[in-house]
This record gives structure tokens, sequence and C-alpha cells, in this order.
């Protein structure tokens, strides 16, 4: 089981936060993590101002400057209707993070507050929490979202609906066997012979001792979604065209493949620089915190 | 705690029928509650409203949706899965043309992931901190990070540029006139009818879609072997084989290495269901043809009845995966069998 104890006896002198940041800091793949993600938040946040062609996000057409390959001028280099692919890479970033953001905004705090209850009470709750955990990882994420998604509409949106359904489940699995196993320590009998409240065991208690497993895993999740996104998006489940969304952009680009290749890999390599950024971060903290996957 | 192997299997044989049940109604619930009428979009907006209502009352759409589901139970237990609105012909005679490919597929990557992500992670767990084990690390988390789609756009760019004639999309050459046999596995067929050169071909166009559709799991499963063996290095049992001077060789491969399979045969079951998921971007990126090419067109044409079944089918196949990791690990482990040995 993972130890949960986040300072060793010997930090004691010290601050948390200091103790914190040392440890952070003298972790490389935080760092790499870290800063990759960092430049992702601002290309995208600033990506009308940071990308050359801001207009060739929407429905443009340029015909003279079709698939042209990478220069200092589009250093992507342009696409079938001669859009710069640099200016739509940095902006389908903004769906791809918009679609972290969604899921995991959802499904990391449900999935927290449903494993911590199941874990601690016990009882029905986790029988129906268990019970429905089962049924999802029976399911192959990609097809159920697949499937959710186009009953409705192949959106973005029903997408997102879609995999927040499914991914509560592995929060709230992974919560409840961290919580289950808190439960029986003396403090939290101690804290309830106190006459502390379940609330106050359960976020004061239990809460503050899953948040390095929380982090971690929600910091490798945000790698999957993205991935998961992107996947969706390529199969054709994506954002409605013109918006640019890097999935989609790979698909359109498959066509020209061998002879306009940049069409393919230079969206395709902003999504491994995303989830590259994301499962650093990830393994980072986890070496940080001490906590096994 | 312990229990007979045996009695564990059939407790877990009991979960998933309740799992399977579960998520037949979850499915169906879905398939029938969302808008659209299905007999509408069966028939296209030029069919006039009689034959929309004769189609809706031959497919029992008018039943409340407990009678629907109870039917469709029935017929599915007797191998009838309805109707696939778009093929006009059963979904059990689709899915026996289109589920060998996939099984193919799937199985030949899972091998190929045990070949080379085990070996990998016993290495990189040996020469710790070392130069080899940053190289596994590295690829390792190339095999977690990159998107299925672009590996296999890559390798099959690669392809053709650096190996001119090596086939890059389907499963065989249709000049070889090769008229199929009796499992639809071909490289199966083909030895077993002793056509080596069918075998040989279907091998070639299965390389590359099983390479890109193994990478994500190599990724996985070399670093749960790797983290798994340095665990169980330090368990005391190995530091008494190291005491009595057993050769470190010995204690790797006879003892350290069966004990550290477990976990990844754990996740390897885990891994199915993103195994699966993927083999939809792989089948489409190579134009495979198999089970996930056809639940991508069900799924893209709102063939009700096929997308219910590509669900089921491939939540049975994740279940079924599972169930061979269990007995496999109920193999290894000598500790699930202690009370058969009393």
């Amino acid at each position: 089981m993972a130890d949960m104890k986040m300072l060793d006896s010997s930090d004691r002198g010290l601050s948390t936060g200091y103790m914190m940041w040392y440890r952070f800091s003298r972790n490389p793949a935080a760092v790499a993590g870290s800063l990759i993600l960092l430049s992702v938040v601002i290309l995208a946040v600033f990506a009308p101002w940071l990308t050359p062609y801001p207009k060739h996000v929407g429905a443009v057409v340029d015909f003279r400057a079709r698939h042209l390959p990478p220069d200092l001028a589009h250093w992507f280099g342009t696409d079938k209707a001669g859009r710069d692919i640099f200016s739509r890479t940095i902006f389908g970033l903004r769906v791809s993070l918009l679609l972290v953001i969604g899921v995991l905004g959802i499904s990391v705090p449900v999935g927290t507050v449903l494993g911590l209850i199941a874990g601690y009470f016990g009882g029905w709750v986790e029988r129906i929490v268990s019970g429905l955990t089962n049924v999802m990882l029976a399911m192959p994420p990609l097809v159920m979202a697949l499937a959710v998604s186009n009953l409705l509409e192949p959106t973005l949106m029903n997408a997102m609906i879609a995999i927040t359904l499914l991914w509560w489940t592995w929060h709230a699995r992974l919560i409840y066997s961290v919580s289950k196993s808190i439960a029986s320590e003396d403090y939290i009998e101690a804290a309830r012979l106190a006459g502390a409240g379940p609330l106050h065991i359960l976020f004061r208690e239990i809460l503050p001792n899953c948040v390095s497993v929380i982090s971690v895993k929600t910091t490798l999740d945000a790698a999957f979604v993205i991935l998961f996104g992107a996947t969706l998006s390529f199969l054709g489940f994506g954002v409605k065209p013109p918006t640019p969304d890097l999935g989609s952009m790979v698909a359109d680009g498959r066509q020209f493949m061998p002879d306009f290749w940049w069409e393919v890999l230079c969206p395709g390599a902003a999504v491994l620089y995303v989830t590259l950024g994301f499962n650093l971060l990830g393994d980072g903290l986890r070496d940080m915190f001490d906590v096994e996957s | 705690m312990q229990q007979h192997p045996l009695v564990a299997i059939l407790t877990r044989l009991g979960t998933f029928v309740l799992v399977m049940i579960a998520l037949s109604v979850m499915i169906f619930v879905l398939a029938r509650v969302v808008p659209g009428d299905p007999a509408r979009m069966a028939l296209g907006p030029a069919a006039t409203q009689e034959q929309v209502d004769a189609l809706r009352l031959q497919m029992g759409l008018d039943q409340p949706l407990a009678v629907q589901y109870l039917d469709y139970v029935g017929k599915a237990l007797h191998g009838d899965l309805g109707m696939s609105l778009v093929s006009q012909r059963p979904v059990t005679a689709d899915l026996k043309q289109t589920a060998p490919a996939t099984v193919e597929l799937v199985l030949v990557s899972v091998i190929f992931m045990f070949l080379v992500a085990i070996p990998v992670g016993v290495i990189t767990a040996h020469y710790r901190d070392r130069a080899l084990d940053h190289i596994g690390r590295i690829l390792s988390l190339t095999g977690v990070t990159i998107p299925s789609f672009l590996f296999a756009i890559t390798l099959q760019l690669l392809a053709a540029r650096g190996l001119p004639g090596w086939p890059i999309i389907g499963r065989i050459d249709h000049s070889l006139g090769w008229p199929g046999g009796p499992t639809g596995f071909l490289i199966l067929d083909g030895l077993l009818a002793g056509r080596f050169d069918v075998a040989l071909n279907a091998l070639q166009h299965l390389a590359l879609p099983a390479f890109a559709l193994s990478m994500a799991g190599i990724g996985q499963i070399t670093r749960i072997t790797r983290s798994s063996m340095i665990e169980n290095q330090r368990k005391d049992h190995v530091l008494t084989l190291q005491s009595f001077g057993v050769p470190e060789r010995v204690i790797i491969f006879r003892y350290l290495l069966k004990l550290s399979s477990i976990a990844p045969l754990t996740i390897m079951g885990l891994e199915f269901a993103s195994l699966i998921g993927n083999a939809f971007v792989i089948e489409m990126v190579f134009a495979w043809g198999g089970f996930a090419s056809y639940g991508l067109q069900a799924i893209l044409q709102k063939d009700l009845n096929a997308v219910t079944a590509v669900v089921l089918v491939a939540g049975l196949f994740f279940i079924v995966a599972n169930l061979i990791v269990d007995v496999l690990i109920s193999i290894i482990d000598p500790r699930l069998r202690r009370k058969e040995a009393r």
C-alpha cells in the first residue's frame, strides 16, 4: 500500500512548503514536465497573440498556399486549404486542455467523494460503488465513449460527457482503496472518540492523506484524457470544422500522407508534447510523494 | 481468506456474469432511449410513415423496454443478435466474419508485448539507474505517451520509405488467391493447409499493425515488470538465496521472474480494455477490416443492433481475457494454491 507519509521525520524544522519545493526542484522529470506544461498553457491561453496567423483557425482558404512544406513563414507548413498548421496546432491545444479541465474537473471531485464515502462507511454505498466500477472496468473506455457520443451526436461535448461518465469510476476505485485502509487507523478512531462528526473525519482526516495519490493519478490521467480526446477526434468524433483540433487535423492530413507528411506529424507531435509533459510531471510527483502506482 | 483456486475462479466467473448483465442492460437502455427513431434511421427519410410503423412493430419497438430487453437476451443466448440495419445480414454472421481478424491481431500483439516488455523490464531492473535503465525508461515513456494513431501512421510512413514492397495495408495480398480457411486466422489457416506463402504473407501484413498496437502495452508492462523486480529483490527469501551463494542468474530467472510476472499479468488483463480500444484506431489506419472496423462503421451509421453487439462482445472479450489471466496467476502464484497442498 502507498506510504502516506509525505515528510520524513528528519524533515521536521523546515516548513512543509519549503520541503515540497526542494524535493520538486531536485526531480528532473517533474521540473521538465512542469516546464512543458507551462509552455503549453501559455501558448494555449495567449494563442491569438502568439500565433502568426490567428485568422487561419477559421474557414480561410488560400489555394496559392496549399500544402506548403515547413519553412520560416510556416513553421509546420500549410494544410489542404493553405492554412498555417502551426497557428492551428496552437489553437488546437486549447481544445485539448479544455477537455482535460472538463473531464477531470467533474470526475475527480465526484470520484473522490464517492470513494471516500464508500471506503469509510462501507455498507450499501460500498457495494454500489464497487459494483459500478466493476462494470465500468469491463468496458473498453474508447468503445464506450464512441458508442455514447455517437448515439447522441458526434460532438466533442458529448464525447466529453461520455468520458466523464466512465472516468469518475477509476478515481472512486483508487480513493476507495486508500480511504478503506485509512479508516481502520488509530487516529481515525481517536478522532471519532473525540466527537468528530463524519464530515470532519472524511474531509479533514482522510482526505488530506489522499492528496498525494489524487494529484499523481490526476496528472497521469490528464495525459490519458488528451490521448483519448485526440483519438476520438481522429476517428471522426471531434469538434466541428473549421475549429482546429489536433486529432482531426491528423485525420485530415492522413489523406495526403506520404507526400505532405508535416500535416500529420506536426499536430501529432503536439499531442505527444502535451502527454509527455503530464507523464513526466506525474512520474516526478510519484517519486516525490513516494506513492506506488 | 485463502480459497480453493477453483472456488476463487468460480466466484470470479459469477462476478463476470453479473458484470455482463449490467453491461448489457446499460448499453441496451442507452441504445433505446437516445433521441431518434431506429426504424426511421434504418429506412431513411424517403420511407413513408406506414413503412416505418411496420418496421417498428417488426423490431418490437412498441413493447415496454423490459420486455424488449428480455426478448433480446433470450435471442442473444441462442446466438441471435438481431439483424444489422446497414449490412442487412444477421449481426452474428457479420461478427463471425470480422472477429478472427481482430483476435489474430490482438493475440499477436500480446505475444509481442510480452516478448519485448518482460526482458526489457528484467534488464532495466538489473541495471538500475545505469545507461540501459535510462534507455528502457525512455522506451516505456514513449510507449505510454505516443498517440497510437501517430505511431501507426509513422510506422506506415517509415515502411513506405524504407522498406519498398512491404505491405502497409490490408491482411493479405489478393493476388495469392486465398479463398479463406476454416478458422479465419490467416496465419493458422495457411499453415494448416500447407500454404506457407499465405502464412508468411499474412505475417508480413500483421507485423506493423501488431507492433503499433502493442506499443502502449509495452510501455506499461516494462514499467511494472521493472518496479516489481526491484521490489521483490528486497524480499527476505531472495536475500536468503543470495546469502546461500545461489548464482545471480538463477535467482533472477528461477525465482524473481516468476514472482515478478504476477503484477505484469494483472496489468495485462486490465490493459485489454485499452488494447481493444486502440484496435479501433489501428484497424482504421491499416485498413484491417476486423471487428473494430465493423464496430466503427456500426457506430458511425447508428446501426443499433450492431452497436449493442459490438459493445457486448468487446466486454466479453475483456472478461475472457481477465479470466485467463486469473487462471495463469493462480498457476504461477503458489500462495494461491496453499489450500490445495495441505
